[in-house]
């Protein structure tokens, strides 16, 4: 018989009662076998409860009346220098950010304001809970998620390169003190390489001495970008499965197709390109031309406005291009821009379904 | 084509849904139906001539498609190429029986090059 999960004992604080009532439930119902969410009002009240009960992290607003976050964590601090910290805020400026991590915080995230923002909150506490530093290592990334690995290097301040690769792809990843600040794939470089390098699906690492990169190229926290690749892998396989069709020939394709698996899709996908709205590209794979295609998006977002103008349509969804041999989506949002072309066989270009 | 062909396609197109058919033939003259009147012939020719350049732009630039899909919130704008190069443009609003039909449509142009 196994031995029982160690329950963890997690104390959040914050003033706004909403927000304690939310994460309790969200996480008893992920956890409710290894989490024991205990909440306070306030720091006082956390200090109090952290006189009689140990606790394994403690998760703290910001902006708190009477004594604030950064002066709680500071007390934290003296009292229980053991204890882990993170911090939680709804204004995660840089000037918070580097006051609450000076005064011993591993975690400082902004408030999530959806589902999956409280879902990467989740996962990045759990991380920090269970994670020990340990000393050199390697492993296969079926087994370690690279996010993982990268967050309890930049949680553990360490300074280290993350060498990254698999058949088609080799790049590293550049962690100075906890931050990331360089990133290479291939031709790639900064975050866009990150974005890359993060989206790869199975493959190796290896985590070697640090020395100093050939650039600076990536300037931004590392939890948002961690956060960001998140969502670019997400929409790269959103878009993959939106152009793996086939598809309802009645109905507006589904966001992502549950019916295609993830291996199928990359033995499929000859191309993808995730740009801003502006059309810097955030993350290229295998395009032949990465300008050229930034520039097809935006010849059909031009396009898409233009019959706008002449017929009523409401917003504009996407193009699905059918070639010999390939399909090509191409979708157009305010903030973001997908084109993804994948390899089909066999289809009759008369009835192609839509 | 000739007119009987046309006239053909026009009314295989005539379905609950169906906001405007057109086709532009390989010398580029175009001709629009119109079905709903919020999309006048003229409207469906000007994009009929603008999806023929996006065509051109995109062989250009290593795509060259056999038929476009457009989809908008409110409506598709399916665009088909023949190998002879005439195009069949057709207006569906999604969801509707016009939007199923596209592919029935499309064989139908395509028989009407082989001479069927």
């Amino acid at each position: 018989m196994s031995a029982p999960a160690k329950q963890y004992q997690l104390l959040f604080v914050d003033d706004d009662g909403d927000f304690l009532a939310m994460i309790r439930d969200f996480f008893v119902a992920l956890r409710e076998n290894t989490w024991q969410i205990h909440c306070a009002s306030s720091a006082d009240q956390a200090l109090e409860m952290l006189k009689t009960r140990k606790m394994d992290l403690v998760v703290s607003d910001v902006n708190m009346p009477m004594l604030d976050g950064i002066q709680f964590l500071h007390i934290l601090n003296r009292r229980h220098p053991d204890l882990k910290k993170a911090v939680i805020t709804a204004n995660a400026t840089e000037e918070k950010r580097s006051a609450c991590l000076a005064e011993g915080a591993e975690l400082f995230i902004e408030k999530p304001h959806t589902p999956e923002g409280l879902k990467s909150i989740f996962i990045m506490l759990e991380e920090l809970i269970t994670w020990t530093p340990q000393e050199g290592f390697q492993g296969v990334l079926r087994r370690v998620g690279l996010q993982d690995v990268i967050q309890m290097e930049c949680l553990g301040r360490n300074s280290s390169i993350l060498e990254i690769h698999n058949q088609q792809l080799h790049g590293r990843v550049y962690i100075e003190d906890g931050r990331i600040i360089h990133a290479q794939a291939g031709d790639a470089a900064g975050e866009s390489a990150f974005y890359k390098l993060l989206s790869i699906s199975s493959g190796e690492f290896q985590l070697q001495p640090f020395e100093p990169p050939p650039g600076r190229t990536i300037e931004g926290q590392w939890e948002f970008l961690l956060m960001e690749a998140a969502r670019v892998r997400d929409e790269t396989m959103a878009a993959q499965a939106l152009a793996a069709g086939p598809v309802s020939k009645t109905e507006p394709a589904p966001a992502v197709k549950t019916s295609t698996t993830a291996s199928d899709l990359a033995a499929r996908v000859e191309e993808t390109l995730i740009c801003s709205g502006t059309g810097d590209p955030l993350y290229v794979w295998q395009c032949p031309d990465a300008q050229a295609r930034v520039a097809l998006l935006q010849n059909v977002a031009q396009q898409a406005v233009f019959f706008g103008q002449l017929v009523p349509l409401g917003n504009f969804d996407r193009l699905e291009i059918q070639l010999a041999g390939s399909r090509a989506v191409a979708q157009v949002r305010a903030d973001r821009m997908v084109f993804v072309r994948v390899a089909t066989t066999g289809e009759n270009p008369a009835t192609q379904t839509q | 084509m000739n007119d009987t062909q046309q006239a053909s396609l026009v009314a295989g197109a005539i379905a609950p849904g169906m906001l405007a058919c057109g086709v532009r033939l390989p010398d580029a003259t175009c001709r629009s139906y119109s079905f709903d009147e919020t999309w006048p012939c003229e409207h469906l020719d000007k994009i009929l001539h603008q999806l023929a350049e996006t065509m051109t732009w995109l062989a250009g630039h290593g795509l060259a498609p056999h038929r476009l899909t457009w989809t908008f919130e409110q409506g598709q704008i399916f665009l088909i190429k023949r190998p002879d190069g005439a195009l069949l443009a057709l207006a569906t609003q999604p969801n509707t029986v016009a939007a199923e039909n596209v592919d029935q449509l499309a064989e139908e142009f395509f028989s009407l090059a082989s001479g069927n």
